[in-house]
């Protein structure tokens, strides 16, 4: 049953201390694609994505979820929802006291009660979707920091949500990693029919699976297109992010005084 | 670290703290735990009871037979009134045994001993011992030898 | 003038955000702790027991042995020029089980499990376990601050028991065996003068409250720290610090009530 906004950001703003993250964001994330939201490092991405998941609540605006205000929620009908959908955090965010099968199953205690051959049978299919069936019995210590995000993954999945947050899948991985996150949230994304979210600054990566791009700056949404329509955008702060570009909308140089007044021994 | 060594020794910390803290109360500290002995109460009027304060001992023939419960003054006589709380196993008191206000060492607590008289019929519970011996203070003790001291000379 | 005012309003409101903090401080106690009890988090309870308590195991019967010796020594010595060096055996009953076993074991005890407990939170929120926890719809309250909270209220006390017999039988090692006290007078004069409701128990009472202190404190500090390794570290020492603290303070005003007024 697709509606077509997902997730719906209305007039959020959000404040950490002093500093204004948003002022009244709006945007609405469709069923079924995969939405990148990018934006240089601070605009608030990662916080954009606890608001979704209901860690954070907005100061002023509404975050909807599957149509339901998430504010308004007690912490059960919340639990409900986030049993529908799937996080993928930075780190992976592996529990180091369990073993991979351990980590992946535990979605699975939690949440369903299935029969030990049942769960046995689930937890292989996920491990075998990220191709990491073999790595079950290890501890999270001994995996490389690529297959313990592939391994969160597969406990992202484990529940077989309807929507994914990626916070930062690509972010440190080297080229081959990389390759393979993004067959995976391909993967699962068209396999799966869900609606994947990624956060990320790796311009190239995201843009080559995505469908839609948000690009956030200055507390509020730059651009909502594809990737094809972000590249030839003529808006300067769209085409510094996209080219990367060192100097430009966002400036090179942190604000001061003239270099003439501040060096020493001058007249 | 298997389950089985885990449980297991978390089982034996248990066992080993409950059996510390009975040989504690067994082995250390001499067992008093039956705070609801039977007792019976008596009282000592004594001209002079500095220094004794409640939960002294009281003792017979240097054994602890009970504990001062209450010291006070008697308004009629104006003499300090001592209650005792005397264990009801020691039933042997005579009417006329006398109680003086002893201490334990040159400059130690003080406490209560008791001395068993002759008559045949014994205290019992709200009974008064009459014949008393009051505390030694030691600046009467002082004055008085003081005093010996001048006329002897 | 103006500085001063300016310094009381600051003093002032340090002291304003200081409550604020204990405050929220036992509302995270309080929610973590108040639940119905489960036959599932039994073995979760096990595990912590076994890092927070048997893992404290050694350094404690250590530590009470030397300190044990080293009572039974110094009091031997101390007692001898008195021509009592008998009544050892109640000195070092009597400092072990009102004084030093609660407090030296709390402080140990502090130091060891107590910044293992920090530092463990800590690193589960800097490593996004915790916010995982919540994703999962588990309440990471629940499933990681409650079990760590009970071992450590019932390991605490455990050692401190274990602590004063161990203490006690190092005096006797010392003062019996090497110094030639009577063994008989060194357990007689011990059990006339030490009084299990009086001695016992209230050394036992302190336990219980240094354990909530430094369980506590300990949880709150890993729960609240700032998720980067600077953040923990500093917050370890803060548990530490804030723990011996709390530990000492309230040992006086504990002693003050159970045996100032007493004889």
């Amino acid at each position: 049953m697709a509606t077509d906004g997902i997730i719906s950001i209305r007039n959020v703003s959000f404040h950490r201390g002093d500093r204004a993250i948003f002022k009244n964001l709006n945007c609405t994330i469709a069923a079924g694609k995969i939405t990148a939201i990018m934006g240089p490092s601070g605009t608030g991405k990662t916080t954009l994505l606890r608001l979704i998941g209901g860690q954070l609540q907005p100061d002023e605006g509404q975050v909807l979820l599957f149509g339901e205000n998430i504010a308004r929620l007690n912490r059960k009908q919340l639990n409900q929802l986030r049993a529908r959908m799937g996080v993928l955090f930075q780190s992976g965010a592996l529990f180091t006291d369990l073993s991979v099968f351990e980590n992946v199953a535990f979605p699975l205690r939690e949440h369903m009660n299935l029969s030990a051959d049942e769960l046995y049978n689930r937890v292989l299919l996920k491990l075998e979707d990220v191709g990491l069936r073999g790595a079950r019995n290890l501890m999270p210590a001994q995996l490389s920091g690529g297959m313990a995000r592939r391994v969160a993954l597969a406990r992202a999945v484990a529940m077989d949500p309807e929507m994914i947050l990626y916070d930062e899948p690509f972010a440190g991985q080297d080229p081959i990693a990389m390759a393979v996150l993004q067959r995976l949230i391909k993967s699962l994304n068209s396999q799966m029919q869900l609606t994947s979210v990624l956060v990320s600054h790796d311009i190239a990566e995201a843009c080559a699976i995505a469908d839609e791009v948000i690009l956030l700056g200055e507390g509020r949404v730059l651009a909502h297109d594809t990737p094809d329509a972000l590249y030839a955008s003529p808006d300067p702060a769209v085409k510094q992010f996209i080219h990367g570009e060192a100097d430009g909308v966002i400036p090179f140089h942190f604000s001061a005084p003239p270099l003439q007044e501040e060096l020493r021994g001058q007249s | 670290m298997s389950k089985r060594w885990l449980e297991l020794s978390v089982g034996l910390m248990i066992v080993a703290g409950l059996a510390a803290l009975v040989a504690l109360a067994l082995q250390v500290s001499g067992g008093n735990l039956s705070r609801n002995a039977e007792n019976y109460t008596i009282t000592a009027l004594f001209q002079n009871a500095a220094g004794l304060g409640s939960k002294a001992r009281v003792t017979m023939a240097g054994v602890t037979i009970g504990e001062v419960s209450a010291v006070g003054i008697d308004p009629n006589t104006l003499m300090a009134k001592v209650h005792m709380k005397i264990n009801s196993q020691v039933d042997y008191l005579s009417i006329d045994s006398s109680a003086s206000i002893l201490t334990a060492g040159l400059l130690g607590e003080k406490y209560v001993g008791l001395t068993v008289g002759a008559e045949d019929d014994v205290l019992v519970d709200g009974d008064v011992i009459e014949d008393t011996q009051s505390a030694l203070v030691l600046e009467e003790l002082i004055s008085q030898f003081l005093l010996n001291l001048g006329t002897n000379k | 003038m103006a500085t001063i005012i300016t310094h009381i309003t600051d003093l002032g409101a340090a002291l304003l955000s200081k409550l604020a903090q204990i405050g929220k401080a036992l509302l995270m106690l309080l929610q973590a702790i108040i639940v119905k009890p489960k036959a599932s988090s039994l073995p979760r309870l096990m595990q912590q027991l076994y890092v927070v308590g048997v893992q404290s195991l050694i350094i404690m019967l250590v530590s009470a042995l030397f300190i044990g010796m080293v009572l039974g020594l110094q009091g031997y010595t101390l007692l001898a020029a008195y021509g009592s060096e008998q009544a050892v055996g109640q000195m070092v009953a009597l400092t072990l089980v009102r004084e030093l076993s609660p407090v030296v074991a709390a402080l140990l005890f502090a130091g060891r499990a107590g910044s293992a407990l920090t530092a463990e939170i800590g690193l589960m929120k800097a490593t996004e376990q915790l916010a995982s926890l919540e994703m999962f719809g588990v309440d990471p309250l629940h499933r990681i601050v409650a079990p760590r909270f009970w071992a450590g209220m019932i390991s605490l006390p455990l050692l401190v028991a274990i602590f004063s017999l161990v203490g006690i039988y190092g005096g006797h090692l010392v003062a019996v065996d090497w110094l030639g006290v009577y063994s008989g007078s060194y357990w007689g004069n011990m059990q006339q003068a030490v009084d299990f409701n009086e001695d016992v128990l209230n050394g036992m009472i302190k336990a219980l409250v240094f354990a909530f202190l430094i369980s506590w404190i300990a949880l709150y500090q890993g729960y609240t720290c700032i998720p980067t390794s600077q953040g923990i570290s500093a917050a370890t020492t803060r548990t530490v610090v804030y723990s011996s603290l709390a530990i000492l303070g309230f040992d006086f005003i504990l002693t003050a009530l159970m045996f100032g007024g007493a004889v």
